[in-house]
């Protein structure tokens, strides 16, 4: 056993950095992803329109390349500034999973009834109060579950890091592995540190979904269905009328 | 209180509402009828911005609703609304409902508001009511919260959109009710409803539109018992 144990603190280390990546990417893309979302569905077209571009590109890019863009790229475009791996680690992953958040974000508003929109505004709510109070509760019901979703496959995807030599868990992985030379007991060892992380937030999604699904009383069907997953899913964008 | 001149509003090439003119007095109470389609709906939304007017002028309080500079939130302060379909905040419990907007939009204090909140409850019959979702009562029960809601800012007049035409038979009895005390109370209403027999009761004046225009109008006893336009005469024919 004492042979194993110097492995561990790489390992450790390794997961401390995904876990890293994975809270700065998750929070930053649900950031950006609700912002591109309401943008999606702003009553304003051009903004609907620089939104949609935004979504649709970054989804029809491979998140691999997404990363190596941010590699070479960002200091390229940014002369002078220094980013870390981490950063650009980030940046990618923020970038790739705030695609897949804005549209989840955008079904979500739509599956708000109309009337709900016109409640909030026959009683003098601006955009911010109508959105802070009334809508985006009613759209995070809808949106949870398939965040949920999104930040698994994200903290997994985050494995690709490995690929500009920033030492996430799996790249510690392959390190200890080739060292050691018991690539698939470490590989064993690093796939259930993945599931371990990932299993209770997919409960967790589930719970959510119920809590609130009780608190509101009825279930309400909502469809998520291809429409707003298709990747050239454009119309019917959702428009708030009376707002100009 | 309100003046509405030349009233026209178009969804593209539809003319919903051709020339609206209306005067609306304080303490009126307003019923506005007539087959649907005949844009009373349309009519009514334009009175508190949920349509953006076409042409012509609306004027609430002095506020004129064709202006660019002018502050919504102002006016629909100023104007209570109460739809057909209740949209009260499902994520809400009932006194939350009443209390989001003047604490939100009035900023006004929460112990001041609650208070006024729980006033209005009991005055809708519902003080028992008040920390339930609003899924759990029945529609009648639900309307009379979305009254209590608009009430909540204090309006000086309230729209009311066909309040009881999405509830059972058995419930509509207490909408109506309490918006005859509101009536009573002199509150300013403008209602567009199908219930002939509450605006023939408390309308101070019926306005009887078709196909974008008002047809005429009057007091109930003039509407209802000697209409002189052949097409009130027929929609009378066929709801009475």
């Amino acid at each position: 056993m004492g042979d194993y144990a110097q492995f561990l603190l790489p390992l450790a280390k390794g997961l401390g950095m995904t876990a890293l990546l994975c809270i700065i990417s998750a929070v930053g893309g649900s950031i950006v992803g609700l912002l591109v979302g309401l943008a999606r569905a702003s009553s304003i077209g051009f903004i609907r329109w620089v939104s949609a571009i935004y979504t649709n590109l970054l989804r029809g890019i491979p998140l691999l390349i997404i990363l190596l863009f941010t590699f070479f790229a960002l200091p390229l475009l940014i002369p002078g500034a220094v980013f870390s791996k981490l950063a650009c680690g980030a940046i990618a992953l923020t970038l790739f999973v705030s695609a897949y958040i804005a549209e989840v974000v955008r079904g979500g508003l739509e599956s708000v009834p109309r009337g709900q929109f016109e409640a909030a505004e026959a009683l003098g709510m601006n955009y911010f109060l109508k959105f802070r109070y009334i809508i985006v509760p009613q759209a995070m019901r809808v949106v949870v579950p398939p965040w949920t979703g999104i930040i698994l496959a994200m903290i997994k995807d985050s494995s690709l890091v490995s690929v500009i030599g920033f030492v996430d868990l799996t790249q510690a992985g392959k390190i200890i592995g080739t060292t050691t030379m018991l690539p698939l007991l470490t590989f064993v060892v690093v796939g259930a540190i993945y599931f371990v992380i990932c299993y209770p937030l997919g409960k967790f999604g589930r719970w959510y979904e119920k809590r609130l699904t009780v608190s509101l009383g009825r279930p309400q069907a909502v469809d998520l269905g291809p429409a707003s997953t298709d990747l050239l899913a454009e119309e019917p964008l959702l428009q708030v009328r009376g707002e100009k | 209180m309100i003046s509405v001149k030349g009233l026209q509003k178009k969804y593209g090439n539809v003319e919903v509402l051709k020339s609206i003119d209306c005067e609306i007095k304080p303490s009126e109470v307003v019923c506005v009828i007539g087959p649907s389609g005949s844009g009373k709906s349309t009519f009514l939304r334009c009175l508190n911005l949920l349509e953006t007017i076409t042409a012509g002028s609306v004027v609430i309080n002095g506020h004129d609703l064709g202006n660019s500079k002018l502050d919504r939130v102002l006016v629909r302060r100023d104007v209570g609304m109460v739809f057909q379909q209740f949209n009260l905040f499902p994520h809400m419990k009932v006194l939350d409902n009443v209390m989001i907007a003047p604490i939100k939009v009035a900023k006004k204090s929460r112990e001041v508001t609650k208070e006024k909140a729980l006033e209005l409850l009991a005055k809708v019959g519902l003080s028992d009511k008040a920390d339930v979702y609003p899924s759990s009562l029945s529609g009648g029960q639900q309307q009379r919260v979305a009254i209590a809601r608009a009430l909540a800012m204090d309006p000086t007049v309230m729209l009311f959109d066909e309040p009881t035409s999405a509830l059972d038979p058995e419930t509509v009895g207490d909408v109506l009710a309490v918006m005859k005390r509101l009536a009573g109370e002199g509150m300013t209403m403008v209602v567009v409803s199908h219930e002939m027999g509450f605006a023939r009761e408390v309308a101070d004046r019926v306005i009887f539109m078709d196909q974008g225009y008002i047809v005429e109008e009057g007091t109930p006893a003039d509407i209802f018992d000697r209409p002189t336009q052949d097409r009130t005469k027929a929609f009378l024919s066929r709801v009475l």
